[in-house]
């Protein structure tokens, strides 16, 4: 019985822990507005896309390398229906402890569009939002020199 | 303890019943094939809880029939983006519907064929295409009759890939492979393999050449993921099969586009073409394809937003369709030319979706031009030019 209710009791945080989130066109203000310092690194992957999976990984480093300055934010591009299969790729690729977001939006495309009208669509995509409010977008996986050019200035 | 079981059942069911209700698709998924046969019926193939299924339409699409499965047996179905189930006509009325099966590993999948010789009633138990059968990416199909009859199938292939990887060896992209069946789909040839470093995630467009042959043109990857377009014959007759680089764009992604090309040959042998390329800015182009060398004729046809182009051509009229999306949402876009391609009209839109849309389809019946476009409410045909 006691093991049970261990079990019980730890469900809900288990169910939680670094859990999805959606990301619909009204949280897309927010999620680009430039950060109070550094940069703000939006990773864009997909399921269907064996090169994202790594590319989140290497910004994941540069993050841990820079916690201070870069903030990381991961965001699928398939629907949140997909929400355990996302979830699992993520901890399958180390990328769990990263907030995570999901499409939530009937017309995913608008959401590409929303987020950056210079995007396609193709992944992966990174997006740079800097405390200077300016923008970059990256499509394809990045290079170690695109990698270093995004860490913060000594 | 036992009254506080209750307690945190009550707390622990909703959470689980809410993953559960996330983890199960609400909707068929928008990936359907569409085309008029012989006798102008419109067809529509699409997927529905694991099964391939056809209806057709004699009025244009304004209604169409119950749904015939194709596959008895439910099996997994890629049917969204640049996967969806393709259908095709032989000369003497037979039905082919191709698909491509996801299978347990992430980007795996099988290339799944099955036919109905009595008009779409019954269809062939469905059979696997290639004799591969390694858990790996054989998918995105492509499916179509040359002149002769043959049912032609083409699809992105990673064995050697694999081949590569477990050598230790560097291999950019995927391959082409293709099969062909001389027996109206009853049996099909050992598969080939018609290019190199394709890349892994769009679509192969097919059409056929006025000599009766069926022509590829897809996405391949040159140098150092360079990401252009090559064209090719799929000879059925064992002579060596030549890719050629059709397109120059230049453009180094190290990643999945999600674009596949478009493809239609006129009767004097124009192979008019669509590609999207993101080199600068997002841009969808239009050419005339001459393998080896620069597309002549090549204008872009549509910028940032748009997507996913087709095409058709009859006689002098070259018409290009595709989604176009901004903040409101999804539009269905048209352009056409009336002097073989060297010009095209200002952009018309023809329709409007408030949700979901998956790729048009350009198709034509009796020298006009439709638009098949599946969206999230429904499937639509829409007439390019007002019908009288």
């Amino acid at each position: 019985m006691k093991r049970w209710l261990a079990i019980l009791l730890l469900l809900p945080a288990i169910a939680t822990a670094g859990s999805l989130q959606p990301l619909t066109p009204t949280d897309v203000p927010a999620l680009l507005a430039p950060p109070a310092h550094g940069e703000r690194l939006i990773a864009l992957w997909a399921l269907d896309c064996a090169y994202c999976e790594p590319n989140l990984q290497a910004l994941a480093r540069l993050q841990q390398a820079h916690p201070q300055a870069i903030e990381l934010v991961t965001v699928a591009t398939d629907d949140m229906g997909h929400h355990d299969a996302i979830e699992k790729r993520l901890r399958a690729a180390g990328m769990a402890a990263w907030p995570a977001r999901a499409y939530a939006e009937a017309a995913p495309e608008r959401l590409n569009y929303l987020l950056d009208p210079q995007w396609g669509g193709e992944t992966p995509r990174v997006l740079v939002i800097r405390a200077d409010s300016s923008r970059q977008g990256f499509s394809g996986e990045l290079t170690a020199k695109q990698l270093q050019a995004l860490a913060p200035k000594p | 303890m036992r009254r506080l079981l209750p307690l945190l059942l009550c707390l622990v069911a909703p959470m689980a019943l809410a993953h559960q209700g996330m983890a199960m698709p609400t909707e068929a998924p928008l990936g359907a094939s569409a085309a008029f046969d012989a006798q102008g019926r419109l067809w529509v193939a699409d997927a529905a809880d694991g099964h391939v299924r056809l209806r057709h339409s004699d009025d244009l699409g304004h209604t169409l029939s119950a749904p015939v499965a194709v596959n008895p047996t439910p099996e997994p179905i890629y049917a969204e983006g640049e996967n969806r189930p393709k259908l095709a006509f032989g000369p003497h009325g037979e039905l082919y519907v191709s698909w491509s099966q996801p299978r347990a590993k992430p980007w795996t999948g099988y290339v799944r064929f099955a036919r109905s010789l009595d008009g779409g009633a019954h269809f062939s138990a469905p059979v696997t295409v290639h004799r591969d059968r390694a858990e790996i990416t054989h998918r995105f199909d492509a499916l179509a009759v040359d002149g002769e009859g043959r049912v032609v199938l083409a699809w992105i292939d990673k064995r050697d890939q694999a081949a590569a990887e477990a050598a230790g060896k560097p291999y950019l992209g995927a391959a082409v492979y293709y099969t062909w069946s001389d027996d109206r789909g009853a049996h099909f040839q050992p598969e080939r393999a018609l290019a190199q470093h394709s890349c892994e995630c769009c679509r192969i467009a097919l059409a056929a050449t006025p000599e009766g042959h069926v022509a590829a043109f897809f996405r391949a990857v040159y140098g150092d993921n360079i990401r252009d377009h090559a064209y090719a014959l799929l000879r059925t007759d064992g002579g060596a099969v030549q890719a050629q680089r059709a397109t120059f764009s230049g453009w180094h992604i190290a990643g999945c586009p999600h674009h596949g090309p478009g493809l239609a040959i006129a009767a004097d042998g124009t192979r008019h073409a669509v590609w999207y390329e993101a080199s600068g800015k997002p841009t969808i182009w239009y050419g005339q394809l001459q393998p080896g060398h620069r597309a002549a004729h090549a204008q872009a046809i549509a910028g940032p937003g748009a997507s996913h182009a087709d095409l058709a051509v009859h006689g002098a009229k070259v018409w290009v369709a595709w989604n176009q999306v901004d903040a409101r949402g999804e539009a269905l876009m048209l352009r056409r030319s009336d002097d073989g391609g060297l010009h095209f009209g200002p952009a018309r839109r023809l329709a409007t979706a408030n949700g979901a849309v998956a790729s048009p389809q350009l198709l034509l019946r009796e020298g006009r031009a439709y638009v098949a476009w599946n969206t999230a409410t429904g499937f639509r045909l829409l007439a390019t030019e007002d019908t009288p």
